[in-house]
């Protein structure tokens, strides 16, 4: 059995000299302690606090100056805030938030910064070793050309007739990043995938698909460029992520199969669920999107998940949740970690078989797609029917005998890209908000079948251009008169949310975004 | 088959509507279903001559557990109103605890005391494709709420009626007809325990 290992973030300033003469008194500071000395333990983001856990640590203690002590001013507060939304995280999921403990010493409080470490440990030991086994990857840097080649042919790449479709549909083009699916296909093909433009193209793409709708040679670009992030990762070129990894971060932990999340944890009691239900609720990461998030952009995207279950609820359908639901893992397929990818959708696959459901309800697009198209596509079939909750409640709703409080205001639609590349995709959305009887429903420019996406997928290569892609969204939200903004998708309430707090821009592009399925949910009823 | 028979194991039932609303057909079908699918009685009389040609239509059909003597309805359990003249000329004879059963857009039952049922029928068969299948849409309505006969039974008697290349089609009208019912149903339920807002 490994040993316990204990990662401690020491501040420079106040806790570190206090450890330092710890050292001189040669204490007996626990040997699992592992310290990192960091300039500030307000520079210790989210997703270096989680960092260590994904690697298998067992428990992690960020020490800092006292308050009012601190050299940068808010140091002690940015700790504070990380410590306590990284504990929300680790609860949900199921590694415990006592595993991450927050203090703060002077430097002559070396005694009780001892006492401090010997207590941590001592709980840690309580509560047990890490359920998280950092995954292996293999690497096979030599087999790498074969691969590409395989992928070009497996995506009919080398048909490309070099038209240029591709590049006038592209939403990264046309923001104006120097970005051209064409050109990048010919290079890879030309082997020149170690350069650097090369590899910064392949992680720069949407994967939005609007390409290869328009492409005369049915070219699968969104696949290849999947393929290839697959490739490069196995060569050891990391992915851009973003937010620090975080997001990857948390849904790599997910892959250790001897974690139990508590996914479910933060449902409030008025719902009705039922474990033997035939009828599942696959909820996805709103919730843990929100503790992430939640106090920068204020977003609740987990709103999402309790009115789609309040919507089953409405149609007398009880659903089971499982308790130990994991990620779907369409963020780490299309950041290109397949094994990964393929180790939850195993986990989850074993969750579904064990489940009394027959069929499974979702209210994320990207769930949907990544469990009936992609899940089956790598070879891990759910024999049970998956079912968009846009899908169940159009088919409900169309029996009649159901109506919606007519909902006030102009509205308009943002497609997320997710659902957009599915058969009824595009037309589902609109029959539903033609149903909830806005005062006005409007598509934007470059709306319905050429719609832009959010301006980001998969949480990796967040620009400027992205930046630019959000904030022309919404000035075409804007411009059709709309007060809401409809969307499907919790990552679309994110960016869009994140664009708006642009300094520049401010008032300009603020609008309110409200999720489809909230909406028909406040305003569906009985006839 | 939780059936709910009418008294006596009997229900009388009206259908009524313009001349080549396939009024007949779906009293045949009724009959039918209750005859050979649930094994119980029937009988069916219907009126036309002049009427086919536009004017009121109507069908009689008696559905029983035991023999019919006498096939005449003279006070309906269930009338099915598919025109405003059939619904007017009708409505009188509709017994008290009946049932009543119309087209929303063809009858307004105006100055009408007494609670029923509407489908828009006729708007449905149209989006279906084939404004003629409204009967079956009713049929499969009045399936629903009434449960006059089993909707297994009635499904076949569709089938085994309709021309032959257009079962599937009648089918999907029926369960249209058939699944709006039972909405109905809920929803009446529903309101009744106050139960019709999400989120209660």
């Amino acid at each position: 059995m490994k040993d316990y290992s204990i990662i401690l973030f020491l501040c420079s300033w106040g806790p570190h000299p206090a450890y330092q003469s710890l050292q001189d008194m040669a204490a007996d500071i626990p040997p699992e302690i592992k310290m990192v000395r960091i300039p500030c333990s307000g520079r210790i983001s989210k997703a270096l606090l989680f960092k260590p856990f994904e690697m298998g640590a067992d428990g992690v203690a960020l020490v800092g100056c006292k308050a009012g002590s601190c050299r940068y001013g808010a140091g002690t507060e940015s700790a504070r805030a990380n410590d306590e939304d990284t504990r929300r995280i680790l609860h949900l999921l199921g590694l415990g938030s006592e595993r991450l403990r927050l203090a703060n010493f002077m430097p002559e409080e070396a005694d009780a910064l001892l006492s401090f470490l010997k207590d941590f440990t001592a709980d840690i030991k309580r509560i047990g070793k890490s359920p998280v086994s950092p995954p292996q990857r293999s690497f096979g840097l030599n087999e790498t050309w074969d691969k590409v080649k395989e992928a070009v042919v497996r995506n009919n790449v080398f048909s490309c007739q070099d038209c240029g479709k591709c590049s006038s549909s592209c939403p990264l083009a046309i923001a104006g990043k120097p970005f051209s699916p064409r050109a990048l296909a010919a290079s890879i093909i030309s082997g020149a995938l170690s350069q650097q433009s090369v590899q910064e193209g392949i992680w720069a793409c949407l994967t939005c698909g609007l390409c290869s709708e328009r492409c005369p040679s049915m070219v699968d670009f969104p696949q290849f460029i999947r393929e290839m992030r697959a490739i490069l990762l196995s060569s050891q070129v990391p992915s851009p992520d973003v937010h620090g990894g975080f997001l990857q971060s948390f849904m790599r932990t997910m892959c250790s199969p001897d974690l139990h999340t508590r996914h479910w944890d933060w449902l409030c009691g008025d719902l009705r669920t039922d474990p033997q239900s035939k009828t599942l609720f696959f909820g996805g990461c709103a919730a843990y999107f929100d503790a992430f998030f939640g106090r920068h952009l204020k977003v609740n995207t987990a709103k999402m998940l309790t009115e789609g279950i309040r919507l089953l609820n409405f149609f007398d359908i009880s659903p089971a949740l499982l308790q130990d639901e994991r990620c779907c893992g369409h963020d780490l397929l299309w950041s290109g970690d397949v094994e990964s990818f393929l180790s939850l959708a195993r986990l989850n696959q074993e969750a579904f078989r064990s489940s009394a459901a027959e069929r499974i309800v979702t209210t994320c697009p990207e769930c949907y797609r990544t469990l009936s198209v992609d899940y089956p596509a790598y070879g891990i079939d759910i024999p049970m029917e998956i079912t968009l909750i846009h899908d169940l409640v159009e088919k409900e709703v169309d029996k009649g005998a159901v109506a919606f409080h007519p909902c006030k205001g102009n509205v308009t639609f943002l497609d997320p890209c997710r659902l957009r590349s599915m058969p009824e995709g595009k037309e589902l959305p609109r029959k539903l908000i033609s149903r909830l009887k806005p005062s006005a429903f409007k598509e934007m420019k470059q709306g319905g079948a050429v719609s832009d996406c959010c301006g980001n997928s998969a949480w990796i290569g967040c620009d400027s251009f992205s930046k630019a892609l959000q904030v022309t969204r919404l000035k075409q939200a804007r411009n059709t008169g709309a007060d809401i903004l409809i969307t499907a998708c919790p990552k679309c309430q994110i960016h869009l949310k994140c664009a708006m707090e642009d300094p520049f821009f401010g008032g300009d592009i603020e609008m309110e975004v409200k999720d489809l399925t909230t909406l028909l949910s406040e305003s569906i009823h009985w006839e | 088959m939780a059936n709910a028979r009418g008294e006596k194991g009997r229900s009388e039932i009206i259908l009524t509507g313009f001349g080549g609303q396939g009024i007949v057909l779906a009293g045949k079908i009724l009959g039918q279903a209750a005859a050979i699918g649930d094994n119980r009685e029937s009988t069916l009389v219907q009126s036309y001559g002049p009427e086919a040609r536009g004017g009121a239509c109507s069908a009689q059909v008696i559905i029983s557990d035991t023999a019919i003597h006498y096939p005449h309805v003279r006070r309906p359990d269930i009338l099915v109103c598919m025109s405003q003249a059939g619904f007017e000329k009708y409505i009188g004879e509709l017994s008290e605890a009946g049932t009543l059963l119309i087209d929303l857009d063809l009858v307004k039952p105006q100055g009408l005391g007494c609670e029923y049922f509407s489908i828009p029928s006729t708007r449905m068969a149209e989006e279906l494709g084939r404004k003629m299948m409204a009967n079956i849409i009713m049929l499969g309505f009045l399936v629903a709420v009434t449960k006059a006969v089993n909707p297994d039974s009635a499904r076949e008697a569709v089938s085994s009626s309709v021309p032959r290349g257009t079962q599937d089609k009648n089918i999907s009208a029926f369960n249209k007809g058939y699944d709006y019912g039972a909405a109905v149903l809920k929803a009446r339920h529903k309101k009744a325990h106050g139960e019709a807002e999400s989120g209660q």
